[in-house]
Formats: structure tokens, sequence, C-alpha cells
């Protein structure tokens, strides 16, 4: 096992009248347990220089870094659009890579949002067979360059 | 407009033979500018006795934010750890939050129901969770149920 902390903090002095001021601490552990996740993907950095979707991770496929617990688990994974641009995003989005978009049908996709430039997201990740992947594509096709990383019990 | 800034660090002394150390600040923008994300539901703190699934930011009917970007944060509060609430986007799950456990995402909620977050507690016998949206959508409810 290992101890592995994520802390977020968000603050504002003016989103409201009273401004806002949120930190939250979790240390990544398996479900239901209190023993630390103790694989991950490493930091993965990727050049994408078209705009087609790509699977950052497969669900119920095995990886290089192992294959990951699928459906009751605590796993975590962390994107990030490292550019700098404020109009070019990379779109993230669940589901079966072949489905069609935003169809309620249980066997589609669905873009969560945006990550422009700088922008960062940390979510679980269930990877469920049918609708588990992790799915980005660029806005544009020129090199825009991501990280992510997966934890993983 | 508003100034709103996130941060998130990721450490480990041990999960590699390394110690791992990210961080990351970013500012929060309206989609494709520079301009403050200038709306919030607020940090809501709830006590949820029941396992039905509900929608903490529900969308509504008709509204049109494909286009727009905000954020999500939701925690878990609970100290019980094998308390989860189970996050779903339409019909998607995203993930489990168990005890202390949050996620932080982009959200660009398209369409009523289709794009609708989904929290469902594992139990019935008392979760504090908290969640918050920045934003600058049209025509969302904070904290009802829609249908």
């Amino acid at each position: 096992m290992a101890t592995i902390n994520a802390t977020l903090s968000v603050s504002s002095g003016d989103i409201s009248s009273n401004g806002l001021s949120l930190t939250n601490t979790m240390t990544m552990t398996k479900a239901g347990t209190a023993t630390g996740l103790e694989f991950s993907s490493g930091l993965i950095r990727r050049k994408l220089t078209a705009t087609t979707e790509i699977d950052l991770v497969a669900a119920n496929t095995a990886q290089v870094y192992g294959t990951p617990t699928a459906t009751t688990n605590a796993n975590k994974i962390y994107i990030k659009n490292t550019g700098s641009s404020s109009t070019d995003y990379i779109s993230v989005g669940l589901g079966d890579a072949t489905g069609a978009e935003e169809l309620d049908d249980g066997t589609s996709k669905i873009t969560l949002g945006k990550l422009y430039g700088g922008e960062w997201m940390i979510i679980p990740y269930h990877g469920a067979s049918n609708v588990g992947d992790v799915l980005v594509a660029p806005s544009t096709a020129e090199a825009t360059t991501i990280e992510w990383m997966l934890f993983f019990e | 407009m508003a100034t709103t800034t996130a941060s998130l660090t990721l450490t480990s002394t041990d999960l590699f033979d390394d110690s791992l150390s990210i961080s990351n600040t970013s500012t929060l923008h309206k989609a494709g500018t520079t301009i403050g994300l200038d709306q919030t539901t607020g940090l809501t703190k709830t006590y949820v006795t029941a396992t039905q699934q509900f929608d903490p930011f529900p969308v509504v009917k008709g509204a049109t934010n494909a286009d727009e970007n905000g954020r999500v944060y939701i925690a878990n509060l609970s100290e019980e750890i094998t308390e989860y609430i189970i996050v779903s986007i339409g019909d998607l799950v995203v993930g489990r939050l168990y005890a202390g456990d949050f996620l932080w995402m982009p959200w660009s909620p398209k369409l009523q129901h289709v794009n609708d977050i989904e929290i469902t507690p594992s139990v019935a016998t008392g979760m504090w969770i908290e969640f918050m949206a920045i934003h600058n959508f049209a025509n969302i409810y904070p904290n009802s149920a829609d249908s």
C-alpha cells in the first residue's frame, strides 16, 4: 500500500458577497478500506496533433501498467491540459468510444466538459466494461499536450 | 466577473521509488475567454438519509449550456470507510466517492436529464455530503430534484 494525498483548494474574494475558501484533502484508499491505493499508471504525457478522439483509459482492457479493478473500486484519474490557450481545449468524456454521443441508452458516451489550457480535473474512475472508457478530443489540430495519471487498486 | 482560483496537489512518498509531487493552480474562466466565472450554487452541505438518486444541480429543460464550461465539486464527508456515493452523469457512472473522497471536474450540461449529474448514497443511515458548482450557466436549479 501507499499513502497518496490529494488536496484541493478553491478560493475567491468576489464570487459571492462573502467570498469563498474551500480546502479538502483526501487520502486515496481502496474501496471500503483504510488501505491505500498501491498502483498507478505513472504520469503519462502525450502530444496530440489531431482532433481525433483518443482513449486515455480503455475499460476492462489490460494496460501496460496493469488492469484497474472495475466498477466496485475507489480508483482516481487526474487529467491536465498543459497548454496555455484560453480558446483551445480538450473535451473530456466517458463511455463507449464507439458509441454515439449523448444518447441515453447505456451504450453511448457523454461529454463531461472541457479543459482549456492549464486546467485539470480529478475524478473517480469507475471502469464499467461497456461504458468505462475515458475519452479526450482536442478542439484543434495544433499541438496539444495533455498529462494524465491513474491511481488504482 | 469574479476571480476564482483552484489548486490541486498530489503527493506521495511511497507510491513510487521516488516521491510524487504534482501541483497545479488554475483560474476559472468562462469558456474560451479570460473572463472569470461569475455564478455559483454556493457550497451545499447536506445530510442524506435515503439511497434514492438525486440531482444536486438539475438542468432545466431548454437550457443551452453545451458551449459553457463550469466546474463541479462533490465530496463525501462520511467518516465510515465503507460508505460511498455513486456519482453519475446521464446514465453513465463516473465513479464512487468513498468516505473522505472528492472530485473536481469540468461540466458542460447540454440537455436536461441527459447531462444531469446524479448522486446515489450507498446507505440510508445518514451521510454528510457537500457539493458546489461554479459556472455561468443559464437555468440550473441548486439543490432541487427534477423529474
